[in-house]
């Protein structure tokens, strides 16, 4: 794996290698360097296979991370090939063409996070979630329980203590 | 739409006898080993903290009161409750459980014709309760993390022969990291004798607010530079963080805050008095208890003058605790904000000898007593009485004044407490620059496990050389031809109480030491010198087991006088404080009163 990062290094103009495991590793490219080297390690290196195409929101940072895994069956080798995108205008670039699949996962990341891959076939149907008009679940700043406190009834008769409060109301009622 | 379609509805009806075809279990299949089914809640190492209520993503969990569970401290005694109306069974709850006590079994299917019955408290009554199967968060807390933030802190190399403060306090970097462990659960607060808004300060450090934690500091404690150092921190016995990892470092997180608000800025931020309501409380004694009485009283308008027998107000936290735990000038800027609201504070002053305690009554409104424990007890063994013997209070209060103290090459110190350990500590210091060497053998009736000082400190004496002895009886104390002290005889302790549990060591006579040293120095407990009340009123007032008799609010059976602080209760400068707010409401309805009658 060593090897192959030293090889393509330069030409992609790839970050250092990260490697986890001996047939397992990472690596980070610049968005306009992805498709080239997702094409020369599909064609000349043996990573026939897209594993998997998924995204980690860097909230703090305003990136979004893609991960390209990609498996060569032969060699019995995975690397992950990440690529930061602005998070202020996600635009991620349509791979549909090298891997068919890619545009399932590219129109999930759209609904999930709402990183748009323009040209990618139907990625601005809905995927799984029906009639959502808030903001894409699985961006860090959506507020998962203001959404569910919003959208669901509760059961009348709850009621909660907080431990506190509780505690003071119990052992030094007086103050 | 035919008339078949408009029939075959009510077809239907003919089955309304029959055997149901639905059945409670229809499938009968065990889950996978780790499904995340239906809760369990191990009652007993549940603390009720609500952190997972707290985190629960879909509102589905309140905290509610079970019976057979007792609010105590460490456990507010209240239980999760779970909404399965709501619950995705992400396990978020479980994942950051503070105990481990919430789990799930993989059980997954459960019918019902009460839909109340999905609102369960998991660990009473439901059939899943023992199950092994499940899923369980693996190894240790990771969501809030286990391991307290570092704090520098002076080797022992380099502070062994200064006075110069060990802990450096957190750094802001190192704050951040200690206050993102705490889950804001609130269980310290009913432990902390002055019920700060712990949680609440604790998030001022994450939001960078310093501020707003000094409010909040200043709303409950005017000595959070004391406290933030040298507080007995009681409050992290109760922390929801220990039960599976370091509790969180609330007392150094309250230093941090005070060390971050300039002066100036303290001053601003905790506003100024009421205008003066003409009453005149006069205080006796300037320690912890007094001056928070003051401040509150000045606050409140009232006329405070603290009458202090010793050169410089603070009682124990100047001349009790040694500057390398407490700095003076830290003490001085909590002085100073209880001074910039009017108080005022005359230094050596001792009633009964430079004012009459009797003038105080005429000239004041009320009076409140918080003269402290500063008589040190002695061994009364043989040997004891004459040169060559000291009171570690005696001593400590010497040091602090910048007076010549002996300092002999070899000295025995006799008690296991924290003040034993302030002396020992403090002449090692001083033998150190003295003689180049340590020569302190510190001996206690107790075994290691069992001090009463704090566990920091047996580390930190043996590190700065002190040589600690458990389990040592002193017998009496040696003297040679001349009278000058040579060491002391002890015999080894077999137990400390009797079958009653009252205070009766027992000895193996057979085990006799003589520690070597041209000083004894007996640190086993202090009293209150009440030779200030004279004859008259110490007759006049009541009194319990030789302390001055107090209610709940301080007041003693005197309507003018009040009395607060280690003299009558104790036992720390936290309790001194929450009992300084309490004397002073008493106060000001006393004051409040007389104005309503006047």
């Amino acid at each position: 794996m060593r090897d192959l990062h030293a090889n393509l290094k330069t030409r992609h103009a790839l970050g250092p290698f990260e490697p986890r495991r001996a047939n397992l590793g990472f690596v980070t490219v610049p968005a306009e360097r992805l498709r080239g080297l997702l094409t020369e390690l599909r064609d000349v290196h043996g990573f026939t296979h897209l594993v998997l195409l998924t995204a980690v929101d860097w909230m703090e940072d305003g990136l979004f991370q893609l991960t390209y895994l990609m498996n060569d069956r032969a060699g019995d080798r995975t690397l992950g090939v990440r690529v930061m995108l602005n998070r202020d205008e996600a635009v991620g670039e349509d791979m549909h063409d090298l891997w068919p699949t890619a545009a399932t996962y590219q129109r999930e990341l759209k609904e999930m996070f709402g990183i748009d891959f323009p040209g990618s076939p139907r990625v601005d149907e809905e995927f799984i979630l029906e009639g959502w008009t808030d903001l894409p679940p699985y961006r860090r700043d959506f507020d998962s329980l203001a959404y569910s406190q919003q959208t669901y009834a509760e059961r009348p008769g709850r009621v909660t203590h907080d431990p506190r409060a509780h505690m003071k109301s119990k052992l030094y009622p007086e103050g | 739409m035919s008339l078949r379609e408009v029939l075959t509805p009510f077809t239907a009806w003919k089955h309304v006898l029959d055997a149901p075809v639905t059945i409670p279990d229809p499938i009968g299949r065990e889950a996978a080993e780790r499904y995340r089914g239906f809760h369990q809640n191990d009652m007993e190492t549940c603390i009720g903290c609500g952190t997972c209520e707290a985190i629960c993503q879909n509102g589905a969990i309140d905290m509610v009161p079970v019976e057979g569970q007792v609010t105590e401290k460490g456990d507010s005694g209240l239980r999760p409750m779970i909404d399965y109306g709501r619950c995705c069974w992400c396990a978020l709850c479980v994942d950051v459980c503070m105990t481990g006590s919430l789990t799930m079994s993989n059980e997954y299917t459960w019918v019902d014709t009460d839909p109340d019955a999905f609102r369960f408290i998991p660990g009473l009554e439901e059939p899943w309760k023992d199950k092994e199967a499940g899923y369980r968060r693996e190894g240790g807390r990771e969501l809030s993390g286990t391991k307290r933030s570092h704090m520098g802190e002076l080797a022992p190399a380099l502070r062994g022969d200064n006075f110069s403060e060990i802990c450096a306090g957190f750094t802001r970097e190192e704050a951040i990291l200690e206050a993102d462990r705490c889950v804001e659960c609130g269980l310290c607060v009913a432990t902390c004798p002055a019920h700060m808004s712990i949680p609440d300060y604790i998030a001022a450090v994450r939001d960078q607010d310093y501020d707003r934690g000094l409010q909040l500091l200043y709303e409950t404690n005017p000595f959070s530079e004391v406290c933030g150092r040298i507080c007995t921190h009681k409050c992290e016995t109760s922390c929801a963080a220990l039960h599976e990892g370091d509790p969180i470092a609330i007392r150094w997180l309250k230093r941090h805050i005070i060390d971050n608000v300039p002066m100036e800025r303290r001053l601003e931020l905790v506003g100024g008095a009421k205008p003066a309501n003409g009453h005149r409380v006069a205080i006796v004694g300037a320690g912890p208890g007094g001056l928070t009485a003051a401040y509150d009283l000045a606050r409140e308008g009232c006329a405070v003058t603290v009458f202090e027998a010793l050169a410089a107000p603070g009682g124990m936290m100047r001349y009790g605790i040694p500057e390398y735990r407490l700095p003076y000038d830290a003490l001085d800027r909590d002085v100073a904000v209880i001074q910039a609201m009017g108080v005022e504070i005359r230094c050596n002053m001792r009633v009964g000898r430079d004012i009459a305690l009797d003038d105080l009554k005429r000239d004041h409104d009320a009076v409140i007593l918080a003269i402290g424990l500063q008589m040190g007890r002695g061994t009364r063994i043989p040997g004891s009485e004459g040169p060559g013997v000291e009171k570690a209070v005696d001593l400590l209060r010497r040091i602090t004044a910048g007076e010549d103290v002996p300092v002999p090459e070899r000295v025995v110190v006799i008690g296991g407490g924290n003040v034993a350990f302030d002396i020992a500590r403090s002449m090692a210091r001083l033998q150190k620059a003295t003689h180049g060497t340590v020569g302190v053998t510190l001996t206690a009736l107790e075994d290691r496990a069992h001090f009463l000082a704090d566990a920091e400190e047996l580390i930190e004496g043996a590190e700065e050389g002190v040589e600690i002895i458990d389990k040592r009886g002193p017998q009496e104390v040696m003297r040679d031809a001349s009278g000058a002290v040579t060491g002391l005889r002890s015999w080894a302790v077999t137990s400390i109480f009797d079958d009653q549990g009252r205070f009766a060591p027992a000895y193996d006579q057979a085990d006799e030491r003589v520690h070597e040293g041209a000083m004894v120095i007996e640190a086993i407990g202090q009293m209150a010198d009440v030779s200030l009340l004279g004859a008259e009123l110490t007759e006049a007032l009541d009194w319990n087991r030789g302390r001055i008799a107090i209610d709940a609010g301080f007041r003693t059976s005197e309507p003018w006088l009040f009395a607060v602080g280690d003299a009558v209760k104790g036992p720390d400068v936290i309790n001194a404080v929450a009992d300084g707010h309490r004397v002073a409401q008493s106060v000001m309805e006393r004051v409040s009163l007389q104005e309503g009658i006047s």
